[in-house]
Parts: structure tokens; sequence; C-alpha cells
């Protein structure tokens, strides 16, 4: 084992992202299995369902390269839903919405961030029991009955088109070359990639680590609130379980797509990937046959997978 | 007297972490339910009270386990519903019990080895783990049924000379836990490699010939067992599968150590303050029923109070 990693090739591979590979196999197994489906419309349909999933990757990535973690989304989700499917607002229009959405992933980003940053309290803890309280407080707050209608207005956003390419789609790539541009090119970018590395030895070299860690984790609420707009749009009405399942599968993308605690390898686009390879592997689990229960087992074997793959490689200088 | 009262208190420098504080919210609790219900202080209440804290109590022993060496086991709860699941597929006890436990030992091997000798973070190991456990169980049982065992139905119903059953498990359990962390050199290993980790020297416990990585896979063997233990119990009393029981659990778990003064960054803790904590979030679940509050508002309350005892605890590193 260990002379193969030590193989300059093998090393070379090893640097590439999981998620590259895991999409060129299931790509060929959905093309072995069911030729007629990889067609424009199909997949552009298949991808749609997915960019709520992509979008939420793209805070969860900012926040594992600050060795952070943010489960908190399902929550964030569930309660914008409830905001706009509730008739609590009766008449509001779209823009009060929209601002209504990010005030709310705004404050709980802030509320995780200082948690995190500031009290130090496990990330996974906080951002968990945030979920909790949220997703209580709606089913609370609903009765545990799905709320009503979404205003139509989101769907019908949702459906348009440009070029033959689904908006949604769109939105999701534009997204995500901002945030690319965000930890590429700006200084806040600089500082999250150097407290990933060390944080003390970024704090010995000025660089405000607590400042960083609570404006990652803000950027991410703020991300999960747009995620939560999307997911509205997409499902059209009120509902008590949406969304639950998709910071999990965020961070497991997000691994997958070669970002790891402190350690941000696979860039914006290996994320990217990860949560296109979730898309493929949906619809080629729906293909074969598989159910629920075993896409609970392939995300818990991927996750753990894409894990080892990278603590085989730390463990080899 | 109220130098060592004092003591217990605010021992915030001991092995121990602050556990009296919260023996005297358990005894507010009781006082308060005992005064402002009628129900609370009834022979039929107190019994359910116990049988309902204890898969609490026993997990919670075992997730204390893990955290003493600065882990964290989020599969505690799908291996409680897990262990219902198989104990509910119809073959005799003899043959289900030694299963669940050889299955439940299984899953705390795989976190150990991924997490010692893969190098994976506990949290992301035992995360996967669940989601595994969770879809196995599903497919083994996709809705609650099936039947039990009589042997184990039997044995967290009724009682003997007057003590229900359940008491007995809680003893039994609590013994072999304080030998296992009082009594034995493996507990003080774990103290030790705990306070090396919490403390930033990790290599502290192994320059003293304390094998770090054996002990660390064996106490996700352990603290896996104990889920399994608190599975059999929760099986007998559902007398059904569920693959929804153990649903949260391992929050909660974590909440009844961190509520029992126990630091989640290891090394310190101790097992009556863990035991107390389960107390007290059982009460307040007993409270909280008699009180007709929503479950949902359970769960949000549940949460907060996980966020607060957390919070308040102090540590070094940020982030996971």
């Amino acid at each position: 084992m260990a002379a193969v990693l030590a193989n300059p090739i093998a090393r070379r591979l090893l640097r590439i992202p999981p998620s590259y590979f895991v999409f060129l196999v299931l790509l060929a197994t959905l093309w072995l299995a069911r030729p007629n489906m990889l067609n424009l419309n199909i997949m552009g349909i298949f991808i749609r369902q997915i960019v709520p999933l992509g979008i939420l990757v793209l805070g969860q990535l900012v926040v594992m390269r600050v060795k952070s973690i943010d489960l908190s989304g399902g929550g964030v989700i569930l309660l914008i839903n409830y905001f706009i499917s509730s008739g609590s607002f009766p008449g509001a229009s779209l823009p009060f919405f929209v601002v209504l959405a990010l005030a709310t992933g705004l404050a709980i980003g802030l509320f995780n961030g200082f948690m995190i940053g500031n009290r130090r309290v496990s990330a996974v803890i906080v951002t968990l029991a945030v979920s909790i309280i949220l997703v209580g407080l709606v089913q609370y707050l609903s009765s545990g009955n799905p709320p009503g209608d979404v205003p139509k207005l989101f769907n019908d956003l949702y459906n348009t088109k440009f070029l033959s390419v689904p908006t949604p789609v769109l939105f999701w790539i534009l997204l995500t070359a901002a945030v690319w541009l965000l930890l590429a090119q700006t200084v806040f970018g600089r500082y999250v990639a150097s407290v990933g590395e060390n944080a003390e030895a970024a704090h010995f070299s000025g660089v405000p680590v607590q400042r960083t860690v609570i404006l990652a984790h803000t950027l991410a609420g703020l991300i999960a609130a747009i995620a939560a707009l999307v997911q509205t749009g997409s499902i059209a009405v009120g509902s008590v379980r949406v969304g639950l399942d998709l910071p999990i599968l965020a961070v497991a993308a997000t691994i997958l797509g070669g970002v790891v605690f402190g350690r941000g390898d696979g860039g914006v686009w290996g994320p990217f990937f990860g949560a296109l390879c979730f898309a493929l592997l949906f619809v080629v689990m729906t293909v074969l046959g598989i159910d629920e229960p075993g896409k609970l087992i392939a995300q818990g074997v991927i996750i753990l997978g894409a894990a080892i793959f990278y603590g085989v490689r730390v463990r080899t200088p | 007297m109220y130098r060592s009262l004092f003591t217990i208190l605010s021992a915030r420098n001991t092995r121990q972490g602050l556990w009296g504080l919260p023996l005297l919210v358990a005894l507010l609790i009781s006082l308060w339910l005992t005064v402002q219900t009628t129900e609370f202080a009834t022979a039929e209440n107190l019994f359910n009270l116990v049988a309902q804290a204890m898969p609490l109590i026993i997990a919670a022993i075992g997730q204390l386990v893990v955290v003493l060496i600065g882990g964290l086991d989020l599969s505690v709860g799908s291996v409680i519903s897990f262990t219902t699941a198989v104990l509910a597929l119809g073959q005799p006890a003899i043959v289900l019990i030694p299963s669940v436990f050889l299955l439940a030992a299984l899953i705390g091997l795989i976190n150990g080895l991924a997490i010692t000798r893969f190098n994976v973070h506990p949290i992301i190991a035992t995360l996967s783990t669940q989601y595994i456990v969770l879809g196995i169980t599903r497919i083994l049982r996709p809705v609650s049924g099936g039947t039990v065992p009589e042997a184990v139905i039997g044995a967290v119903s009724g009682s003997l000379l007057g003590i229900p059953y359940p008491l007995f498990w809680g003893i039994v359990v609590i013994l072999v836990a304080w030998k296992l962390l009082y009594g034995s050199r493996y507990g003080l290993h774990l103290f030790a490699i705990g306070g090396g980790i919490a403390s930033g020297t990790e290599s502290a416990a192994r320059n003293f010939g304390v094998s770090d990585r054996r002990n660390i896979i064996l106490a996700y063997v352990i603290c896996s067992c104990f889920a399994a233990v608190a599975g059999v119990f929760l099986a007998g009393r559902i007398v059904s599968g569920d693959p929804n029981v153990g649903l949260l659990f391992e929050l909660d778990t974590v909440t009844a150590v961190a509520l029992g003064g126990t630091q989640l960054s290891g090394g310190i803790g101790s097992l009556h303050g863990t035991v107390i904590g389960a107390l007290v979030m059982a009460l307040l679940a007993n409270g909280m029923n008699l009180a007709n509050v929503s479950p949902f508002v359970q769960t949000a309350i549940k949460g907060g109070i996980l966020l607060a005892v957390v919070g308040l605890q102090s540590r070094k590193k940020m982030g996971l």
C-alpha cells in the first residue's frame, strides 16, 4: 500500500478530487444501463433537482475550509419554506420574501458563527442543535401538517429556461463562479485558506481568525437561505420535511469534491461535481430500482470512502 | 461541610468535571414537579420515569466512554434502532442476543478503525456509519412491527421484591461501567489519552507506553455495545422493532453527558455526572409530558438545552 502511494503517478492521481472519478463512473453506468437517458433535456431536469443541494454545498465548502461544519441548513430551509408557504405574510411580494429569507439566513449564520468562533463551541453540536430547534419550532407552528401553498411566481421562475438551459442550473453555475472568485481573488479568501491550513500560524501572522470563522458561517447561512428559496420554488408547496437530508448530502458532496476540513484541494469545482455526482447517483439508483434505504447506505459509504481516501493520503507525507 | 459542598458545586479543575450543579437541578425539578402536579410523586409515575430514563442512561454511559477520549459517537441512535430491528427478526433469543452484540461491536470496530487507522475525523466516521446502519435498519424493518422474544420482554417488565426490573438493569450497567472507568487499567488509560488530546499533547499518553490506537478503537466498540444494551431494553419496552425509535438519541446522549459536567474536549468527566445528566433529561421529559407540552416543542427545548450546556463549556479548539 505504502509503495503504491509513494509512486509519483499514483500521488498525482490522488491529488484529483474523487468527485471527478465518481462522476465518470456514474456516467458510464448510466450510459450502459439507459443510453437513451443521456440527452440534454432529461439531464437538465435531473440536474435542476439537485440545484438546492449544489447551492448549499457552496456554503458548506467555505466553512469546511476553516475546519468547521454547518449542519443547520435543513432547519434554515424548513423555516424559510414555512415563512413563504404559511400565509403569515398575506399579499407579500417576491422581493419581500427574498429579503426576509436572506435576513433569516444571515441571522442564523451569524449566530452559528458567534457560537463557534467566539464561544468556541463544537460546530457539529451548535449547528445540529440550531437545526433541531428550528425544525421543532416549524413543526409546532404548523402542528405537524404541511402549511399552505407557495406563491405561484416562485415555481414559474423555477421553470424558466435560458437558451434551453434551466435557469436554476445557470444560477447555480453563476453562484459557484462567484464563490470561486471570493475564495481565489479576495483577502477574505486568503484568510479562509490560511485559517484552514493552520489557525495558530494564521493568528500569529495577523489574520483575524475569529472574524474569518464568524464571517464564513454567516456566508454559509446566507447561502443556505438562497438554497431555501430555490428549494421552495422547486417543490412549490409548504412542507414540514423538505430539505432535512440536504446538509448531510452537502457534507458528502463537499468531501467527495476534495474539500476536507482545512484542506481545499478541490477548489470550488470539485464540490460542484460532487453535487452533480449525487444528481447522477439518484438517477442511477432509480434506474436500478434501489430505494430509500439503499440511498442512505450509499450516502454513508460515499462519505466514509471519501474521508478514508483523504485520511490515507494525509498519512503518507 | 460547607467547604466540601462548595467543592462539589464548583469543581472546575477536577477530573470529574462539574457534576454537583446538575444534581441540584435534578432535585429542584423533582421538588417542583412534586409540588406542582399530583401525578408526579406516585409510584406508577416514578416507575415509568425509571423505565423511561434507563435507555438514555445506558446509552449516555457509552457516549461518555467515547467523549472521555475526546471523540463523539453520532451512530448511537441508529445502533439502537438497528438493535430493535434485529431483535424483531423472529428468531429465538439465544441466537438474537449474541448476534445483536456482535453486530454492535462490529459497528464500533468500523468507527474505531476508520478514526485511528484511516485518520477520519470521529464525527465524519460516526456520521457515515449512522447513515449506513440506518439504511440497513430500514431494509430489515421499513416500518415498526414484528415481535421481540418473550425473554426480552420479560426482562424489562415486572418486578422482584417490589423493585422493578428496569432498576436492576440500571444497577448492573452502572456497576459494570464503574468497574470499567474507575476499577480497571483501561479506565485510567481513557482519562490519560483524553487529557492528552484535550491539552493538545496527543503523544503524552503514548510516551508513557499507553497504546492510544487500541484503546480508542475499544472505546468505540464499548460505546456501540452500550447502545445495543439500550436497544435491547427499548425493544423489550415497545415489544417490536422500530426503525425510528433511536432517532436523535445520539444528541440526547451528548446532552446528558455534557449536562453531567463532562468536557466534550476529553479527559474530564464522571460516571455519576452522566447518570445525573440523563436523569435530568428524563425528569424534564416527564415534567413536560405531565404539563402537556407539544412533542415538537419538547424537541426544540432539548436542542436549546444542548446548545446551552455545550455553549457554557470552554475549550481551546475552534471549529469541529
